[in-house]
């Protein structure tokens, strides 16, 4: 029997639908989202509750919303109270009503059938169902906008107004609504808008700080000890935090950087490794824009590939790119530019988003630039460039 | 010919291989509709309505309506279908 190491310890911890046990930097957002809905212990069937959830991609919306599903859930069973977390992606569905009710009547009853029904008479059998099992449900509505987009204003009032002809009735369905941007819900009548603009809670994209806080937590949970760098870290949060402070892009760079671990028989994930993933997932430089580049750019880009790829760092000072540009330099017989020139090309480059260089406040004496490459693979970077110039 | 449950024998209900049928899919399933059994064990809806009239009135299923639709499931407070549930799953087993 053959076996392969992997710095993997759990890689499940990983995936899009993993939900961790802590949400670090959405602690306090989930209190409040306790706090909306704390009522269905103290006043169950008394009132409902819509919350919208809005953020752009990988600020943990969905997590957020599926983290207090699962902890309201237990805290439900606690108090013996018939209780259900429904989650529902509309775009799954296609941003159909319809569909969506489908999908929540098919909860209760699995092989319920889809036709011979409007969605008005599928909200009112899942409101029979809710009344004949005496139940509460907290149904999220995640990826709203395409339900806004697709069925319009009158779905919304549907879904929101469904209270109001049950009067007297307990009441039983509250909901979340989670998007990117409050923007889309501009377009429904004011009457549907006014019944969802209640309780908005906004998530922030997370800085980079807090990028390198849920990284190392994911890193404890799914690698084996050791095995991932902190400059890996750094550099993964860094390439998320430049792509809006997506945490969702990150752990997926993160997951990528041990898969080419893995795959390259190394016992420890390099700041190579998270090049490498990011190269695979998205284009930050286009080789053929290194071709445009002018002969002391490339001279010290391939400073920059050799440094970082005989290194395994994810960080160089630019006193110690220029020792690496004169020596590649040297080798193909050109005279190195000035420091000043250096710093241009440094912007320049860092414009065209190959490399990102950032001050660090920890010095001992006064600031330094910290310099990194950004997506594309040192050694690749290396290869390419070298073609560009011609082997001399 | 009426049905009353005491009165049907076992060898009428049983004898019967789409109503056998019929009862093993909502073992499985649990509930379903006329057109949703129709479509799995492959039989006409006019034959599944008349055999589902048959096992309802022999008391081994029993339905919940929802708006124009009826689910069927097994009437589980009936001790008959218990017995026939233990069959089923003495035969899948065997």
């Amino acid at each position: 029997m053959s076996y392969t190491y992997s710095v993997f310890k759990d890689e499940t911890k990983l995936d899009i639908s993993y939900v961790p046990a802590r949400l670090i930097h959405r602690e306090r957002e989930l209190r409040l989202l306790e706090e909306f809905f704390s009522f269905i212990f103290k006043t169950p069937g008394k009132m409902t509750q819509r919350v919208i959830i809005a953020g752009a991609v990988g600020t943990g919306k969905t997590a957020l919303a599926q983290r207090f599903g699962i902890d309201i859930m237990k805290k439900a069973e606690e108090h013996n109270l018939r209780f259900r977390y429904i989650h529902v992606n509309c775009r799954e569905y296609r941003g159909s009503l319809f569909l969506i009710l489908h999908h929540v009547v098919s909860a209760f009853h699995p092989n319920f059938p889809r036709r011979g029904f409007s969605s008005e008479e599928m909200l009112r059998i899942l409101m029979q169902i809710l009344d004949e099992q005496d139940v509460h449900v907290i149904l999220t509505l995640d990826e709203f906008e395409s339900l806004v987009e697709r069925d319009g204003s009158e779905a919304v009032y549907k879904l929101t107004r469904l209270q109001e002809t049950r009067l007297g009735m307990p009441q039983r369905l509250s909901m979340i609504f989670i998007v990117r941007s409050l923007k889309p819900l501009e377009s429904l009548d004011p009457s549907s808008r006014s019944t969802l603009q209640s309780n908005i809670i906004c998530l922030d994209a997370y800085t980079q700080e807090q990028l390198v806080d849920i990284l190392n937590d994911r890193v404890k949970l799914a690698f084996k000890p050791f095995t991932v760098m902190e400059e890996t870290v750094n550099l993964i949060a860094e390439l998320a935090s430049s792509e809006g402070g997506n945490a969702r892009l990150a752990i997926e760079l993160l997951w990528r950087a041990g898969k080419y671990a893995d795959a390259e028989g190394f016992n420890i994930v390099t700041p190579e490794c998270a090049r490498k993933a990011a190269s695979s997932i998205y284009v930050l430089a286009k080789k053929s824009d290194l071709a445009y580049l002018g002969l002391h750019e490339k001279l010290f880009l391939l400073g920059v590939a050799r440094l970082f790829k005989e290194s395994d760092r994810a960080y160089a000072t630019l006193s110690e790119l220029e020792r690496a540009y004169m020596i590649v330099c040297e080798e193909y017989g050109e005279t190195p530019h000035s420091h000043t020139q250096l710093w241009k090309y440094l912007q320049n480059l860092a414009a065209q988003g190959i490399l990102k260089a950032k001050v660090s406040s920890q010095g001992q004496r006064g600031r330094k630039t910290l310099i990194s490459l950004l997506g594309i693979p040192a050694e690749e970077l290396d290869k390419t460039i070298t073609q560009l110039l011609g082997r001399k | 010919m009426t049905f009353s449950e005491d009165k049907m024998a076992i060898e009428e209900i049983l004898g019967s291989r789409s109503r056998l049928r019929i009862l093993k899919l909502l073992y499985m399933l649990g509930e379903l509709n006329l057109s949703g059994i129709a479509r799995r064990i492959k039989v006409s809806y006019r034959e599944v309505k008349k055999h589902i009239q048959i096992l309802e009135t022999a008391g081994l299923v029993t339905y919940k309506r929802f708006g124009r639709i009826k689910l069927y499931r097994l009437n589980e407070s009936s001790s008959k279908v218990k017995a026939i549930e233990a069959l089923i799953d003495a035969w899948e087993e065997s």
